[in-house]
């Protein structure tokens, strides 16, 4: 429950609440104190402190008549205060946000009624100047479909990590859009295990029947979005870091919790493969060093030296294969 | 006595302020408003308190001059409080509430803004198999709203950035490649930018309304810098860098057939970048691994020889680090 106490807040709820009766006419407490975060008993009395309200001589635009039953609330709120406040700008720039990175996904406006809503909120607000753009893959709109029919998908998939193409079945659990690219979380029979795949990657898709006995069902929250779940060839890599450069690898999903040792940053991330490692390494640069497993410690610099010999070599000569 | 409610008193302030087409004096405010103090002082220092608290809570209370002792008068201006009436239909309501329920934010945001709209009667709903949007949270990104409302009101902007103040007249906001950037016209520099907002430093200040002047037809789209090495940076130079056949088609297609300047037996290709920031270039021809090569100019192909043999030379090398 909420426990916002600062007028300001007050003020800002209390408008919200006003303006949402004035709309709704009578609502079960429960169900109006839920909405707006506060118990039963706490929405009563904000009311009843809104009904003393208004100013002299009470014309009818400020007259306000609260009804409270045991089990209901009415309002009669006066135009003053019924009339929904203009978006702040976050609240603004949250709708024209959404409304067009939602239309960036394919299928998600057959009728046209989110282009519709979007253009009625551009000409009050002025949201034009936004654009988003995510990536629109291949197998994007199959894997949209078989997740909501709960159909099962064998795919092939290319892990950039590993450089290799894989054949797998996956039941896929839940779909989502995150650092500019789509992803499918899936259980993934070759694994054994679930597994998080980047459907650009996915190479080919064919709905199959389910034959494993894994039906998940998707989860209804956003809470597991950020948790991370392992590629198909993840292992862990504990890595030591100068503090300055512990930016370099904090928006990595896989990251852990960073602690301090001696004074430096070290955390665990999951890895994809090699390259993937050398690539981070490399931009991390040589504050950067790899705690666990002793046999990838020296990758970085195999891989410094390796592009170095191009250097070396004459300009422009690709080095022979 | 118990003391009267402050939010009883900013609440009867707003219902004034909003009922008078005439700005109030203080005296008349006070007046009509219960619960302001007798001494002119404190009083003054009471409703200042709350005009302000009005202010934060995005409410525009509008000081114009008056007649009289008490020169200055006050009123909310009905037009700039209450939203528009935008017309939604139940369908396009209900599509809106689709879109917030479906894009992660960070914060609940968009779930207040659809409050106000009056989606109240029905909770946003989504199935569980809909597809989620994440468009990183705007908890993180303070600067992303006071920026969207700079470009509606065409204010200019002042913030910082990579350690120097900019001055920006802005033209539009861009997420791609999961990063939110904003794309206008430097002043400094005379010329377009493009910032990722997350580097912006600070939160940003805005001028008044329309006291940006974009350059006549200047186009967001045809502005907005496509790749990192050409964020907010200073001056503009050209590197060449030479791409292997292994990584020459994906290269092609991130930067255009365009940037490509030599195509060499075998499928290698030469393309030639647009850098304002080498550091950021340096990075990125890193990515490629031994895939590519800085060809020109010698200072960059440095920075990334230089960047390499600090790693192969460093005094600690991985292997005599010592184990946890």
């Amino acid at each position: 429950m909420s426990t916002l106490t600062d007028t300001a807040a007050r003020l800002r709820r209390l408008l919200a609440i006003l303006a949402w009766l004035a709309q709704v006419g009578e609502a079960p407490i429960d169900e109006a104190a839920a909405r707006f975060d506060l118990t039963p008993e706490a929405l009563v009395t904000e009311l009843e402190m809104a009904a003393c309200c208004g100013v002299p001589p009470y014309t009818p635009d400020q007259l306000m008549e609260i009804v409270v039953t045991e089990s209901t609330v009415s309002t009669r709120v006066g135009t003053a205060l019924a009339r929904p406040r203009q978006l702040s700008p976050p609240e603004g720039f949250a709708l024209a946000a959404s409304a067009r990175a939602l239309l960036t996904v394919p299928g998600s406006d057959e009728t046209g009624a989110l282009s519709r809503a979007l253009a009625k909120l551009d000409r009050a607000l002025g949201g034009e100047e936004i654009a988003v753009e995510l990536d629109a893959p291949e197998f994007l709109a199959v894997a949209r479909d078989a997740l909501a029919a709960r159909q099962h998908l064998a795919i092939s998939y290319y892990s950039a990590s590993s450089d290799r193409v894989t054949e797998r079945t996956i039941a896929p659990i839940r779909l989502f859009a995150s650092e500019g690219h789509w992803y499918v979380d899936a259980w993934c029979t070759l694994a054994g295990d679930q597994r998080r795949f980047r459907v650009d990657r996915i190479g080919s898709a064919t709905p199959v029947e389910p034959t494993g006995p894994h039906a998940f069902e998707p989860p209804d929250d956003r809470a597991g979005l950020d948790a991370f779940v392992p590629g198909p060839d993840s292992r862990k890599v504990r890595l030591s870091l100068d503090p300055s450069s512990a930016w370099l690898v904090e928006s990595i999903p896989s990251a852990g919790a960073p602690e301090t040792v001696d004074g430096r940053i070290e955390l665990e991330v999951f890895v994809g493969g090699d390259a993937w490692l050398e690539r981070l390494l490399l931009r991390v640069g040589p504050d950067g060093f790899v705690v666990d497993p002793p046999d990838v410690q020296s990758l970085a610099t195999t891989a410094a030296s390796r592009i170095l010999d191009r250097y070396r070599s004459a300009e422009g000569t690709p080095p022979a294969h | 006595m118990q003391r009267l409610d402050r939010l009883e008193r900013v609440t009867d302030l707003l219902l004034v302020l909003l009922d008078t087409s005439q700005p109030l004096s203080l005296r008349e405010i006070a007046d009509r408003v219960p619960g302001y103090p007798d001494s002119h002082g404190a009083r003054r220092q009471a409703f200042e308190r709350d005009k302000r608290l009005l202010r934060d809570e995005g409410i525009p209370v509008l000081v114009e001059p008056i007649g009289g002792e008490d020169q200055l008068g006050y009123r909310v201006d009905p037009d700039a409080y209450y939203l528009p009436d935008l017309g939604l239909e139940a369908e396009e309501q209900a599509a809106l509430n689709l879109a917030v329920a479906g894009v992660h934010l960070g914060q609940p945001i968009g779930h207040d803004a659809l409050l106000k709209l009056g989606a109240g009667a029905e909770s946003p709903l989504r199935s569980g198999t809909a597809p989620l949007v994440d468009l990183r949270s705007i908890d993180g990104l303070p600067a992303l709203p006071i920026l969207f409302d700079a470009i509606r009101t065409a204010a200019a902007v002042e913030f910082d950035y990579r350690g120097e103040p900019r001055h920006v007249d802005l033209a539009g906001l861009r997420f791609r490649s999961g990063h939110w950037y904003v794309v206008g016209h430097d002043r400094d520099r005379g010329d377009a930018r493009t910032f990722r907002v997350d580097r912006i430093e600070g939160i940003p200040t805005l001028g008044g309304p329309s006291s940006a002047h974009l350059p006549d037809g200047f186009d967001a789209e045809l502005h907005f810098s496509r790749e990192p090495w050409q964020f907010g940076g200073g001056d503009e130079f050209e590197v060449d860098v030479l791409v292997d056949p292994a990584e020459a088609g994906r290269v092609v297609a991130e930067l255009g057939p365009d940037s490509v300047v030599e195509r060499r037996i075998g499928g290698a290709v030469v393309v030639r970048l647009t850098v304002t920031d080498q550091d950021a270039l340096v990075l990125w021809v890193l990515d490629l691994l031994d895939h590519a090569e800085v060809l020109r100019p010698e200072a960059t192909r440095h920075a990334v020889i230089d960047r390499l043999t600090a790693l192969v030379g460093r005094s600690t090398p991985p292997s005599e680090e010592p184990r946890r």
